[in-house]
This record gives C-alpha cells, structure tokens and sequence, in this order.
C-alpha cells in the first residue's frame, strides 16, 4: 500500500518536474531565431579607450556563447552603434539601436551618455544594463535599469576609510579628472572624510585633455599633504604618476581601479608604479586562477587591449542573461523580474545580488602594486551584502 | 615657484614648436592649418612604431619619422590644398579640420585607443638646483626649440629658398610669372610644416604619452600662440608659447585647475582686445 502510494507520488513528483523542465525549455525556444542585442558605447574619440572595454566584454562573451550553440540553439547577433565622445552622439546611438527593437540593449560605463539615453531606452521598455559609475545612474527611477559595475559611491565611501583607517593617513590631498566621473567621486570622497573626521589638504583636479598636471601636484606638495587620492582614468593617471616620479614627489597615493589597470602599469617603470594602491571593481590579472588568467589571455590576444575591470562586468552580464533567457525566456517583462530577482548569480570573479535600486556589483577589489605588479591585497564587500 | 617657471616654460615650448610648423605654411600659403596637432600625433606614433614596436635604435627611430612626416606632408598637401587652390581660404581651412579627425580616426584603427610612452632620445639624472628639478627631457625640449627656431629664421631671411616661400606667399601668380618654382617651394613648405609637428609629437610623447586624441587640444593651443605672437612672426610665436605655458601653469597651481583651457583662449582674447595684430605682429596697410 505504501508503496503504491510511493511510486504514485514519485510518479506525480517526476511529472511535475518534466513539465517544469519543458515549460523552460518551450520559453527559450519561444525565442526568434536570431536573439537581437544592441550595445551602445565609445568606440572612436576620446573615450575610445574606455568605451572598447564594453564591446571587448560583451562582444566576447557572445562570440563563445554563439560558438557553444548560442541560448537554447538560437544565435545571439549583436548590434553595436558608436557613440562617440559626446552625449547627443550617445543619444542619437540608442535611437538607432531602438529602432532595431533588440531583445536587451548595452549602454557604456559613461555616465552623461547613459544619462541621456535612460528615458529613450526606459519608453522602449527593453532591459537596459550598464557599467556607468555614477552613483545615481541606478536612481533615475527606471526600472529596466541594472547596473553590472561598481559605483562611484562605494568607492567614494570605501578609498577615505581604507586610506585613513588601515594606512593611518590623515591629510590626503585629492586629485580628480574634472568631469562627471572625477568630480561626483571627488565629492563624496570629501564627504566620506568629512565623516571621519579627517580634513583634505588640498583639494584639485585637472581637464580630461590636460597632459601636464605639475601645477597641481606642486600645489599637493605644497600643501603638506602625507598622501594622495587620485580619480582618474588610465591615461591620465598613468601621467599623474609619472610626473608625481619626474617631480620626486614621494606620497602614499590610493586611488580608484586605473591605478592597477594594465593600460596604466605598461607607461610607468617599476619605480613609478610601486606601491600604489587601489580600491575599484575586480581586475582579472591578479587572480590566482588559471581559468581566469587564460581568459584575460584571450582576450588581449584578440583585441590587443588588457581586459578591466569593465570587461569582466559586462562578459558576466551577458552570461547571466543567457542563464536568464535559457530559464524565462525572451519575454523582456520577464527578464527585467528576473534581473531584480538576482541572487548570488557567480561570474568570474564576484557574485551579483540586485539591490532595490538595480545595482548588482557590490564586491571591490583591494590592489596594491608591487612594482608594476598589482597585487590583491583581499576583496571587499559594500556594508549590508 | 621656480618649478612652475620650468614646467610652464616646457609646455610653453611645446605649443611653440607647434605653432613654429603652422607658420611655416601659413608663411607660403596664407593658410592656417587646423591639423597640425593630428600631424604631430602621427609623428609621435611613427616614432613609437619604430623604437617601440620595431626595437630600432631611438636615433635610427626618428630618422625615419622625419622622413615619414616629410611624406605625409606632401600627401597632405594633395590632398587638402592642391584641389581647393584658388578656392576661398575658408574652405581649405575647414578641410584641414575634417582632414584632422580623419587622421585620428585612422590613427585609432592602426595604433587603438592605448595610450603609448616613447622612450626618450636623452637618458640621465635631472638637474636639481635650489628644489628646481629640471629633466634631460625638459632640457631637450628647450634646446630643440631654440635650434629650430634659428634653422627656420635663417631658411626665411638668409637662404634664396626663404625669398622664393615668401615671394610665393606674397602673390602666387606674380611668383609663378616670374619663374619661381611654386609648386615646389609649397611642397617643401608641407613638407617641413609637417617634419616640425612631427619633431614635436617625438618630444611630447616620453613626457604625456601618445594617443589618438592628443592632438586636438595641441593643435589648438599652437594656433593660439600663433595669435598671440602676432600671426606671422616667428620669435613672436615662441614667446607667445611661452607666455601661455606660464599662464596656463600658474592658472591651473594659484587660481583653478578647472579653467586651465580656458586660461588660453581669455589671453588670446585679451591680447587681441589690446593689440590687435598680436603682441608682435607687423603693421600691414592694404590699398583700396
């Protein structure tokens, strides 16, 4: 009798499940032959260098998954729109990347592009993933909106406390390229030391164009500073750097992922480069995993470019909505519910957990290079994740 | 104080060696040139081509960009004068900034968005006198100006080569009467216009790496201080170059980093507001 009722409820049970598995894999193949992605990002001007760091990641990732058998056996085709340097290029960009009607659309890190391209993507209603670093990017109140990457207002709130906490330093001078980037960062880093207590010696910034940056390092000296916080990006702190060796200006300088960056390390000696610190999204170079380490091997082989930290957060963003379409489908209602529902999702180097905002990054890196090179000193994690 | 002076003057000379390959064309053809920082650019990634990537001896690396700028110079000149000649100057001018972001575009697909040191042609301690660091580089930078400037004041007033460009300039068709080679003398003119911002691009990149972009903002302040010194004027340009490089240093250290771009162009504005022709620009009276 017991097992009568066994067999009966193991048959119910493996019914159950079946019927779970091919609603799954009916939702998937509901897909159209070819799943349409769109990216938007810089790939001429002077934000090139970043803005590649999104093709590379996304592009990457859909290249594999195409030559595994694509998502439940339908390719991926990706398309890609310049944006150029300037915000009304972007604009223009995600119109036309619209009107293909895709079933997920890229933007870049940069935020004034992502900025003027939310409500044209939020009316369309398609998922909209960016790695765009200004803390309110995700507070735009869309909610097709996910960010992928770390933000400026973790690394605002974590560089102070490290800097004053664990280096003991007390009068940092703070240096930012003046944009959107650098300055929102420089704000909050100013607030965060407001809050411990801890005033700036100086406080400067310097034009994305600018190449000579002795004035204000002068002016940070000057100032008595016993170390520094420097915002950049690749190029310029690279430059920063160097000038900071050429002047024979010695601080502790912690700053964001760019002090790590390849692209970084490759311009400065050993000398320059040693010693500098940094707190930003995870760079795969200094993992101790093999895997890892091949990945980021193929893909400088294949664009002649390091892979950043930026390009780990959007090859996982594209692996995690493939997991998401192979369990919902490409219905984007759907997968919009399931990017909110984010939990634990692994990618190469961190784990994603959506918040209420739409941020799914909430795990840092802290680097320090040894000579030219950067090594982990351990992760760290936004207070509440 | 005495650092600001060095580094100001250093940058200050590099908006002059800019400025000096401006006036060279300007000086023949009565055309400013709007991509004469994308030249430089170039000249900094050949030269990286060839001691970065090739491995060549850093002597043997800007030898050949100077031979290469030579060429691009000429071939710029078909292109971008040779089929406007005659036209009104303004169309030539914007089809040397077109022609300007063609040359970065393209730089971006051969050398990619990474920015690129080039090792220096100088190796050595810098100079430290009274806190001053002053670097071998710096100290180059200082020297090739000075020699440039007195090669191309010569070429201008002592060599029967600079009559023939300035006779060229003066009327391209009396010249052409009287049997002067104009084609040629505009060539050479390219030519040389085009070696100078390639000179220049060689210095730039060990202090401020080369990429892409760089020449933009470059080409821009050359023209500045070509506006400053009195468009025309040779020494004029150096010491406008060198008035901006202070300014722009002393802004960006005692009043706002933020303004450092805008430093240049109040000057200029304030310059011409104060001397119209610049701060040494010749009087010229036309007949009407």
């Amino acid at each position: 009798m017991y097992r009568k009722k066994f067999l009966l409820a193991g048959t119910a049970a493996a019914c159950l499940l079946m019927s779970a598995i091919q609603q799954s894999k009916a939702d998937a193949a509901a897909c159209p032959a070819e799943i349409p992605f769109g990216l938007t990002t810089a790939l001429t001007g002077n934000l090139a260098l970043l803005g590649t760091q999104a093709r590379n990641g996304v592009e990457f990732a859909v290249d594999e998954i195409n030559a595994g058998g694509g998502i439940a056996g339908k390719k991926i085709t990706l398309k890609t729109e310049d944006t150029g340097a300037s915000s009304t290029d972007a604009l223009n960009a995600m119109n036309r990347v619209v009107e293909g009607k895709p079933l997920i659309i890229f933007g870049s890190m940069i935020s004034p592009h992502v900025f003027a391209q939310t409500e044209s993507v939020t009316k369309s209603e398609t998922p909209f993933l960016v790695g765009a670093t200004n803390a309110k990017v995700t507070a735009q109140g869309s909610k097709w909106l996910f960010r992928t990457h770390v933000h400026d207002g973790q690394l605002a709130a974590l560089i102070p406390e490290y800097l004053v906490k664990s280096l003991n330093k007390t009068k940092p001078g703070i240096m930012a390229v003046a944009d959107d980037y650098g300055l929102g960062a420089s704000k909050g880093i100013q607030a965060a030391l407001t809050g411990l207590n801890v005033t700036p010696a100086a406080v400067t910034s310097y034009a994305p164009s600018d190449k000579d940056m002795s004035a204000q390092l002068l002016q940070i000296k000057d100032s008595g500073a016993d170390s520094l916080i420097l915002f950049g990006r690749p190029a310029d702190v690279a430059l920063v750097m160097k000038q900071m060796g050429d002047l024979g200006i010695k601080l502790t300088t912690i700053g964001n992922a760019s002090m790590v960056a390849q692209t970084t390390l490759n311009n400065l000696s050993a000398a320059e480069a040693d010693g500098g610190y940094a707190i930003g999204g995870m760079i795969p170079q200094t993992s101790a995993d093999a895997k890892i380490l091949d990945w980021a091997k193929r893909v400088q082989d294949k664009y002649k470019v390091p892979a950043d930290n930026f390009t780990v957060s959007y090859y996982d963003t594209v692996y995690m909505l493939k997991s998401i379409i192979e369990k919902v489908g490409c219905d984007k209602a759907a997968i919009r519910d399931a990017l909110t529902a984010t939990k634990d999702w692994q990618g190469l180097l961190i784990s994603y957990q959506a918040d209420a905002a739409g941020d799914l990054a909430h795990m840092l890196g802290i680097y320090r290079n040894k000579g030219k090179t950067p090594e982990l000193i351990g992760p760290i994690k936004e207070s509440g994740f | 104080m005495g650092q600001l002076v060095v580094n100001g003057l250093a940058l200050g000379s590099i908006y002059a060696l800019v400025a000096l390959g401006l006036l060279l064309i300007f000086n023949t053809v009565q055309i400013v040139n709007f991509a004469q920082g994308q030249l430089l650019m170039l000249g900094a990634f050949i030269g990286i081509t060839g001691a970065v990537t090739h491995e060549l001896p850093i002597a043997l690396a800007w030898a050949a960009t100077i031979v290469a700028m030579a060429l691009i110079g000429i071939v710029f000149m078909l292109l971008v004068y040779f089929p406007l000649r005659g036209r009104p100057p303004f169309l030539v001018i914007l089809t040397t900034i077109a022609m300007g972001i063609v040359l970065e575009n393209l730089a971006l697909i051969i050398w990619g968005p990474l920015p690129v040191s080039l090792p220096s042609p100088v190796r050595g301690p810098p100079l430290r006198f009274a806190g001053v660091v002053i670097s071998m580089h710096q100290l180059t930078i200082f020297c090739t100006l000075a020699v440039i400037l007195l090669l191309q004041f010569l070429l201008l007033t002592k060599t029967r080569f600079g009559i023939l460009m300035q006779a060229t300039a003066q009327d391209l068709h009396t010249a052409r009467l009287v049997g002067i080679p104009v084609n040629r003398t505009i060539a050479v003119a390219f030519a040389l216009g085009s070696v100078l911002s390639g000179i220049a691009g060689l210095l730039v990149a060990p202090i401020f790496l080369a990429e892409p972009t760089m020449g933009g903002s470059l080409g821009l302040k050359g023209f500045v201080v070509s506006v400053i010194g009195g468009f025309g004027n040779l020494p004029g340009a150096v010491i406008g170059g060198m008035f901006l490089g202070l300014i722009e240093t002393f802004g960006a250290r005692y009043i706002s980093s933020n303004f450092r771009d805008a430093y240049a162009f109040i000057v200029m504005i304030a310059v011409l507001v104060a001397w119209p022709r610049g701060l040494f620009g010749e009087k010229t009276s036309e007949k009407v």
